[in-house]
């Protein structure tokens, strides 16, 4: 049983607006799917619908246990979501050229985007040791092993987008530790001067077309700069109050191509307008703000760079996919997460966010 | 353990600092997508909603009617028909070789034609070619039954003039995609080609429509001229025949209506079938009658006499001294045909006394016949329907010598359109009023019928001095220069003309335009005609005169003119009461069915309906005896024509009429 005190510490206000952005998500999933031609509801809102319930019953459960007992069990944790990418990698169902999801039978689960949390609660299992982040060679060595694995596997799918999103989690866990500031521009530096060579060697062809297209993206407006053009009609043709809802021509009509998934929110744009997208940008904003007051709150260390960490994956993912939605951004295969379709993400971010809430409602007890 | 603290409050400041600074980029963020989206969805809105549109919607045109041509009893003078156009998409096409093979088996080509074809069809990333436009209805279905890949029908409007070279100048021609290239097609292009209607089509990136919004194309407006194309027929018919006869270059026919300047028909020689008119050549295609100009020779002579009368310079019984026939103006000779030694004014004309008209003309001086000149619409251009019409050459009277002005009044040093010469002569017929000669008499669409008024220019001459120039041309016709023009049953007024032509910058002895220009009846006209013939080496009272009748006679007995000379016994008998009581027990028949180009049964109609048939088929009719059609020739189903005569026998006894009932 719960117990009465914990309940009461329960972030209600975080948990009723992550499940308004969960039914907006739903809502514009029906409307981009919604085929005149054809009849009934798309299944993909029935998954969606499934796989937030998933995620709410998999976020009542993390809140029961304990946030420390969980990063007790970190070793375990850890070297599962590793063999579960590693299986997907090798021998998982492939779709749109990589191989990321693990044949369940009854829906394919894509374990790297569980990598963020889990990497999060890693590296605060890790971090909670220290004062002010690795010290140590051993330490180093440590965290970059946390963060690499999962990476290249990931990267090899191949899936960069996933990937890179790995990395806001550990550099805001470092810097939230306290990694004194030389430490932190030694890596932004690096990470700079990684840049070009990982534009020569790190990536393929069509994400070099696609960071190029972003930049002048009439230039290839068949190819590469479609998705850009198309996403910023979309976002600009829903006006200040947009078009209305099962009205947005321009993602039922596949003018934006993965509309449901990764420009989800240039659906909210055209068919809720300016208005649509401030409630839910505040709703973000707000989600944001509330897990840096958890963190804020956190009674240990462990805590804190468990909330820094999931919100930072989370921020990274919503601001990345928002400034691309509105064409600020090269087009990446980044979802928004609750609003995106995407089973595997749904379950994860709420998952991730019973973490949070956990951390908070524990703030008091011993 | 103070350390400890103090470390621990230092980090704790250091990690407030970073927070609030993770705070501000997120802060920031927000406001930069805020304002990037008010950029997006306020400030280009209106742009975006624009190519979102564009994108979603195909629009395709669709082709309007082309209006119709019409003669002045509403008969088809041009239409549109669909025509099968063979269209290939090239990317469709998988052989192209063999499919132009294929093709050019049923379409017929030439080596350059099957060249063009390969090299279209192996064009892999067009989505478009014409193969042949317009081919037959059998060409269509055989290629339909070869069902090509990638070769298909489309139906595209074509162009069809049903009477081929008739009025084929005044209606001119359309291109290949109907637009007027010539004529009225070409005059008329903006009002005949109708509007385009518009599909709009909602489609989604896989081209899938979703629903349609129609406009559909409004018709294009139809002209009603004042052409008959009966009359049209028997100018260009006996237009071809004087041409043919006296083997000359061409010539041109003018019908006038005199009472509203409409222009019944108007023919040129040589002529072209507006349906194949690439095979003509330009030379051809000339509108003749109101592009060409010719020096109008002694026809002119009516405005030098007109303006005499007028200004009262001459009375048309004085005397006029033209012997030795020579007369000498700056050193050059004006001749007569020979000496006619003394003439009244009326004479000079009837005679066409070259040396009187131009006595007649220098009496009156350069200013004066100038103003006449003008006043009878000389070196004006006024027939609005004609492109290209030439306003002829005229001197301005200011700078004009007198040998010039000698030479003016006879028709000479002047230049004029055929059309120019036949208004002219109608201001006489109708009594004295220029009337704007009128080819379009309305528009006609769908919705709405503007009509084109007739339109009188200006008086040219008093009603007075009309009537006096008409005797004198019936005088002309009567024995003078024209009596090849005489009509029987019709006092006829007319002019002949006949102006040599200059040949290598000299007039010539052997090239002549020969013309005559007259109104019938003269008493009550309802006929202008002009015939000009060019480069003949006769005269116009033996060329054009002999014509002039020809289409006269044909004409007045279409339009079923009755004679004003010798008229026939009218045709209704004076009622006798005991006759009548007669007829009373066998009530009139009701024609039957008539139909065009048969004789129809006449036997027992009365004669007044009998009649009403006949000129309803423009036969004219000659009754013998009076009562009911006992007898009729043309029989009954023989094949007739228009302008036949038809003899009707009639009878009055019962016994006769019921026979006759009985037999139908």
């Amino acid at each position: 049983m719960l117990e009465q005190r914990l309940y009461r510490h329960i972030d209600w206000p975080l948990l009723l607006a992550l499940l308004i952005l969960c039914v907006i998500g739903l809502t514009m999933i029906y409307s981009t799917t919604y085929d005149p031609l054809e009849v009934g509801v798309s299944p993909l809102v029935f998954t969606q619908a499934c796989a937030l319930l998933i995620g709410m019953l998999g976020l009542g459960a993390v809140i029961w246990v304990d946030y420390r007992w969980v990063a007790d069990s970190v070793p375990t944790i850890f070297v599962g979501l590793v063999a579960a990418v590693g299986y997907a990698l090798w021998f998982g169902t492939s779709g749109g050229g990589a191989n990321r999801w693990i044949n369940l039978g009854i829906f394919n689960l894509q374990p790297s985007e569980f990598a963020r949390t889990v990497v999060a609660l890693a590296l605060a299992a890790l971090f909670s040791q220290w004062q002010r982040g690795p010290q140590t060679v051993m330490g180093w060595l440590w965290t970059g092993l946390i963060i690499g694995l999962p990476f290249m596997l990931i990267a090899q799918q191949p899936d960069l987008g996933t990937a890179v999103t790995l990395l806001p989690v550990a550099f805001a866990i470092l810097v939230f530790a306290g990694l004194p500031l030389r430490y932190v521009s030694i890596l932004v530096a690096v990470g700079i001067m990684i840049t070009p060579v990982a534009w020569t060697y790190g990536l393929e062809d069509y994400q070099r077309q696609r960071i190029a297209s972003f930049l002048n993206p009439e230039q290839d407006a068949r190819g590469a700069g479609y998705q850009q053009i198309q996403a910023r009609i979309t976002v600009g043709s829903g006006g200040a109050l947009g078009k209305g809802f099962l009205e947005g021509t321009q993602s039922r009509y596949n003018f934006l191509p993965v509309a449901h998934n990764d420009f989800i929110f240039s659906v909210l744009a055209e068919e809720l307008g300016f208005l649509g997208v401030v409630v839910t940008l505040s709703l973000y904003l707000f989600v944001i703000l509330r897990g840096l007051d958890a963190a804020r709150l956190a009674k240990d260390r462990l805590g804190r760079y468990l909330v820094v960490g999931i919100m930072a994956g989370f921020s990274f993912q919503v601001i990345y996919n928002v400034a691309m939605s509105a064409g600020l951004a090269p087009v990446k295969g980044l979802t928004l997460p609750l609003l995106s379709y995407g089973g595997s993400s749904a379950i994860a971010t709420l998952v991730a966010f019973g973490l949070v809430l956990n951390v908070r409602m524990r703030r008091f007890t011993n | 353990m103070a350390t400890n603290s103090h470390q621990a409050s230092r980090w704790r400041h250091t990690v407030r600092r970073r927070v609030s600074f993770a705070v501000a980029v997120l802060v920031l963020w927000a406001i930069a997508i805020e304002a990037r989206l008010v950029q997006l969805q306020v400030v280009r809105y209106d742009e975006f909603v624009e190519r979102a549109e564009r994108q979603q919607s195909r629009s395709i045109e669709t082709h309007p009617k082309r209006g119709e041509i019409l003669d002045r009893e509403g008969r088809v003078l041009a239409y549109s028909v669909e025509a099968d156009t063979v269209v290939a998409v090239p990317v469709d096409v998988e052989e192209p070789l063999e499919t132009v093979g294929l093709l050019c088996e049923v379409i017929g080509c030439d080596g350059s034609q099957i060249k063009l074809l390969q090299k279209r069809l192996s064009q892999p990333d067009r989505q478009f070619a014409y193969v042949r436009r317009h081919v037959s209805v059998n060409a269509a279905q055989q290629i339909r039954d070869l069902d090509l890949k990638g070769i298909g029908l489309i139906k595209e409007d074509r162009r069809f003039y049903p009477n081929k070279e008739l009025a084929s100048h005044l209606i001119g021609y359309v291109g290949i995609d109907n637009q007027g290239l010539h004529g009225l097609e070409s005059r008329y292009d903006q009002e005949m080609k109708g509007r385009p209607g518009r599909v709009q089509i909602q489609v989604d990136a896989r081209r899938r429509t979703f629903s349609r919004v129609e406009r559909p194309p409004t018709t294009g407006a139809s002209l009603e001229l004042t052409i008959d194309k009966y009359l049209q027929h028997i100018a260009e018919r006996e237009l071809r025949a004087a041409v043919l006869e006296h083997g000359a270059a061409g010539g041109s026919v003018v019908v006038l209506d005199p009472r509203t300047g409409d222009i019944l028909a108007l023919a040129n020689e040589p002529t072209f079938n507006p349906n194949d008119f690439a095979l003509s050549t330009a030379d051809v295609r000339r509108n003749r009658a109101t592009q060409d100009v010719y020096e109008p020779g002694s026809t002119f002579k009516i405005v030098t006499a007109s303006a005499a009368l007028e200004e009262r310079v001459f009375r048309q019984d004085e005397i006029i001294d033209v012997s030795p026939g020579v007369i000498y103006f700056g050193g050059r000779p004006i001749r007569d045909v020979g000496s006619y030694g003394a003439l009244s004014f009326a004479d000079v004309i009837v005679k066409s006394s070259n040396v009187g008209a131009s006595k007649i003309g220098v009496k009156l001086g350069p200013e004066r016949l100038g103003r006449y000149v003008r006043r009878f619409g000389f070196g004006q251009a006024f027939a609005i329907d004609f492109p290209g019409q030439s306003r002829g050459i005229v001197h301005d009277p200011s700078r004009i010598t007198e040998s010039t002005l000698a030479r003016v009044a006879m028709g000479y040093s002047i230049s004029v359109t055929p059309l120019q010469m036949a208004v002219a002569m109608n201001a006489v017929a109708n009594g004295g009023e220029l009337m704007a000669p009128r080819l379009v008499r309305g528009l006609r669409s769908s919705d709405s019928h503007s009509e084109v008024p007739g339109r009188v220019i200006r008086r040219a001459v008093t009603q007075e001095t009309a009537s006096m120039l008409t005797r004198i041309m019936e005088d002309v016709v009567s024995r003078g220069t024209a009596r090849n023009a005489r009509l029987a049953g019709y006092t006829v007024a007319g002019k002949t003309g006949t102006a040599e032509k200059i040949v290598n910058g000299r007039y010539s002895e052997t090239d002549h335009v020969a013309s005559f220009v007259g109104f019938v009846p003269s008493t009550k006209p309802a006929l202008t005609i002009l015939v000009v013939i060019d480069d003949v080496a006769r005269f116009g009272g033996s060329v054009a005169a002999p014509a002039f009748k020809r289409i006269a006679e044909a004409s007045l007995r279409h339009l079923a003119i009755p004679p004003n000379v010798d008229a026939p016994p009218p045709i209704l008998a004076p009622v006798v009461p005991r006759l009548v009581q007669q007829v009373q027990v066998s009530t009139p028949l009701e024609p039957e069915s008539v139909s065009e180009g048969f004789m129809p049964d006449l036997r027992g109609l009365s004669a007044r309906k009998a009649v009403a048939v006949a000129t309803g088929l423009g036969l004219s009719s000659r009754l013998k005896g009076s009562g009911f059609v006992a007898d009729q020739a043309p029989q009954p189903g023989q094949v007739i024509g228009r302008g036949q005569e038809l003899t009707i026998w009639l009878n009055r006894t019962k016994k006769a009429v019921s026979e006759l009932r009985s037999k139908r």
